[in-house]
């Protein structure tokens, strides 16, 4: 009931913020310009085709939708503290718990409303260029980028809650942008992989771990992510990152070149594409818990 | 059961800022309980310590009977309160918070009744970034009022508001007072407290240094009382020293200032002075409890040590009235 309350009227308030409009409405800009612009290849279906533009549009969001979620999110409750509207949250009967879990559900229903949005008008326009409309795929990949999407969500209002100040917030923000998408992406140094082989084979001189490295890697909600879209998407689209821990993997390697795609098999549990369903189940629950203990805790004045 | 109970409350930030040093208070049930002190004397700490927005470091509060830091939302269901430093968020309508209010609450006010009395029915449907700090302050006040509360806790009520506000204000508080309710709130302003409470407390650098009725704090104050006649040309001092109670005469252009022992000589000097001159315009000071408010809080952090040993004083007294 409080949560709810908190919610609701957290939501009227962003609802009404035409910044969040606006990126919202940039997103769907962007997917929808995908779309406009998306040829299908000499041997693809039409549904093939849009199939194909949806995931790479999640591909393009996994990377541009925490940007939004954490600007729109960051400064859920920071900003209240800093603003004073957490006097009245506070002095009104609701706890300190139903601030925070009230501030997720509302920027939830928010960052969940633009990924439906932006999925609408990318498989709108899609539907007008190649006139097919793969039901399934498309549900799939918009459960899959939403529970993507609440991840950040997550992040962000716990850090929101952690945090005192805006100014720590935007500093937090930035810090999970870099240290959960950045080094994620591959760049050479700053890489994830590099800074997991440095620390471990040179600076602890231990043997090389690749099982070890897909895991943490894993762990990271960019890779979840890309996972769990495996468990939506069809067979020719699939994308396996931790190829090399596999039973089979020199097939698999082979099998990029061919048109016959190889699945990893013998893939050690915590590698597996179901196993990114409850990685990013984790990212939903950790963050929160760790933030309403801090919170809990904090000297709001 | 008191309405609020502390047992040796303490705050202390960071490692040696005491914010509130060892508060014994007890407001009982039906007061009107004025929570006086500079800015800085640590009222609002206190506050924010019986409302869990802050945690004591040592020492504990009761609302109502309940711990805040294990009964939060009983607490908060049962009082209504209006915070110091608070923030609306702009993109909502004053409507669209007193409704919220009601709904957290589950009260059944009607909103529109309770933004009218708080004066601001006619712009319940404006944006509250377009309220200026004196409405948005009306509108706290009437969120603060919402669901019939036992107990208000109003922090600096009167910020923001012009004379018309605080009057109105002052209103609605005695009224509600009137109906059972128990009030308390802080003031660093004396005469806004006078006004209303029925007893206060003056609170100094952490400690509260005076606790008791406006009353009783007037006759300790003893001291003298002025009163002021204006007349129609300037006088002179016209052989007021004769008068008996009257302590110091002065003079400046027109306005005589009589300073007097005790209130009931003011009217010995309306009658002398009406004799010698022609007087337009009387004003009286009833007494001098701003100056004793002065004398226990030393006019605040910026005090010099002579005024720092007054409150001293003072303290011993306030002890040994409640002994």
């Amino acid at each position: 009931m409080s949560t709810l309350t908190v919610a609701k009227k957290d939501f009227k308030g962003a609802r009404r913020a035409r910044t969040l409009w606006l990126v919202a409405a940039l997103l769907a800009v962007v997917a929808g310009l995908m779309a406009y612009v998306w040829e299908a290849g000499s041997t693809q279906t039409d549904a093939e085709a849009v199939r194909e533009l949806l995931r790479t549009v999640a591909a393009i969001m996994s990377f541009l939708l925490p940007i939004v979620v954490l600007v729109a999110s960051y400064l859920a409750i920071a900003g209240e503290r800093e603003s004073g509207g957490i006097k009245f949250l506070l002095g009104l009967p609701n706890t300190r718990g139903d601030v925070i879990v009230g501030k997720f559900l509302s920027r939830t229903l928010i960052a969940g409303l633009s990924v439906v949005f932006m999925f609408l008008v990318a498989i709108a326009v899609a539907l007008v260029q190649f006139g097919a409309f793969p039901v399934a795929v498309f549900v799939g990949v918009v459960v899959a980028t939403t529970l993507y999407a609440t991840v950040f969500v997550s992040i962000a209002v716990s850090l929101s809650a952690f945090v005192k100040s805006r100014s720590r917030a935007v500093a937090g923000a930035i810090g999970a942008y870099f240290g959960l998408i950045i080094i994620n992406l591959g760049i050479p140094v700053i890489s994830i992989e590099s800074i997991l082989k440095y620390l471990h084979q040179d600076l602890l001189g231990m043997e090389a771990n690749p099982d070890l490295y897909n895991f943490v890697l894993h762990l990271s909600p960019l890779y979840a992510f890309q996972k769990v879209q495996n468990l939506v998407l069809p067979k020719e689209l699939l994308s396996f990152p931790f190829a090399e821990s596999a039973s089979n993997a020199e097939q698999v390697s082979r099998g990029f070149g061919d048109s016959e795609v190889v699945a990893p098999e013998g893939l050690p549990l915590y590698l597996t594409d179901e196993f990114s369903v409850l990685i990013l189940t984790l990212w939903l629950v950790v963050p929160l818990s760790v933030a309403y203990w801090k919170f809990n805790r904090a000297d709001l004045s | 059961m008191p309405s609020i109970q502390t047992n040796g409350l303490t705050k202390v930030f960071g490692e040696d800022v005491v914010a509130v040093d060892d508060l014994d208070l007890t407001i009982e049930d039906g007061e009107i309980f004025g929570f006086l002190g500079p800015n800085g004397a640590g009222k609002s700490t206190t506050i924010n310590m019986l409302l869990d927005f802050i945690r004591p470091t040592e020492g504990s509060a009761q609302i109502l009977g309940m711990d805040p830091q294990e009964q939060p939302k009983e607490i908060r269901q049962r009082i209504g309160v209006l915070p110091e430093g608070f923030g609306f968020d702009g993109h909502l309508t004053g409507r669209e918070y007193v409704e919220w209010t009601v709904e957290t609450k589950g009260a059944a006010d009607n909103p529109d009744e309770i933004l009218d009395e708080v004066g601001i029915l006619d712009d319940a449907d404006r944006k509250v970034g377009g309220y200026s700090k004196g409405m948005q302050q009306r509108l706290a006040f009437g969120m603060a009022l919402v669901g019939d509360p036992q107990l208000l806790i109003l922090d600096e009520p009167s910020s923001g508001l012009d004379p018309n506000g605080i009057q109105h204000m002052r209103e609605v508080i005695r009224e509600r007072a009137a109906n059972g309710t128990t009030v308390f709130f802080s003031s660093h302003i004396l005469s806004e407290v006078e006004a209303v409470c029925d007893r206060v407390g003056v609170m100094n650098e952490g400690r509260m240094v005076a606790v008791d009725t406006i009353e009783n704090l007037r006759d300790q104050a003893g001291g003298t009382a002025t009163i002021d006649l204006e007349c129609a040309t300037e006088p002179d001092n016209l052989g007021l020293g004769s008068v008996g109670g009257v302590v110091d005469v002065t003079v400046e252009e027109s306005v005589l200032s009589v300073e007097v022992e005790d209130p009931s000589v003011k009217v010995d000097v309306v009658n002398h002075v009406s004799g010698h001159a022609e007087v337009v315009d009387i004003l009286s000071e009833s007494t001098s409890l701003e100056e004793l408010f002065n004398t226990y809080t030393g006019g605040g952090r910026d005090s010099d040590r002579a005024a720092g040993e007054a409150a001293d004083d003072g303290l011993a007294e306030a002890q040994e009235v409640s002994a």
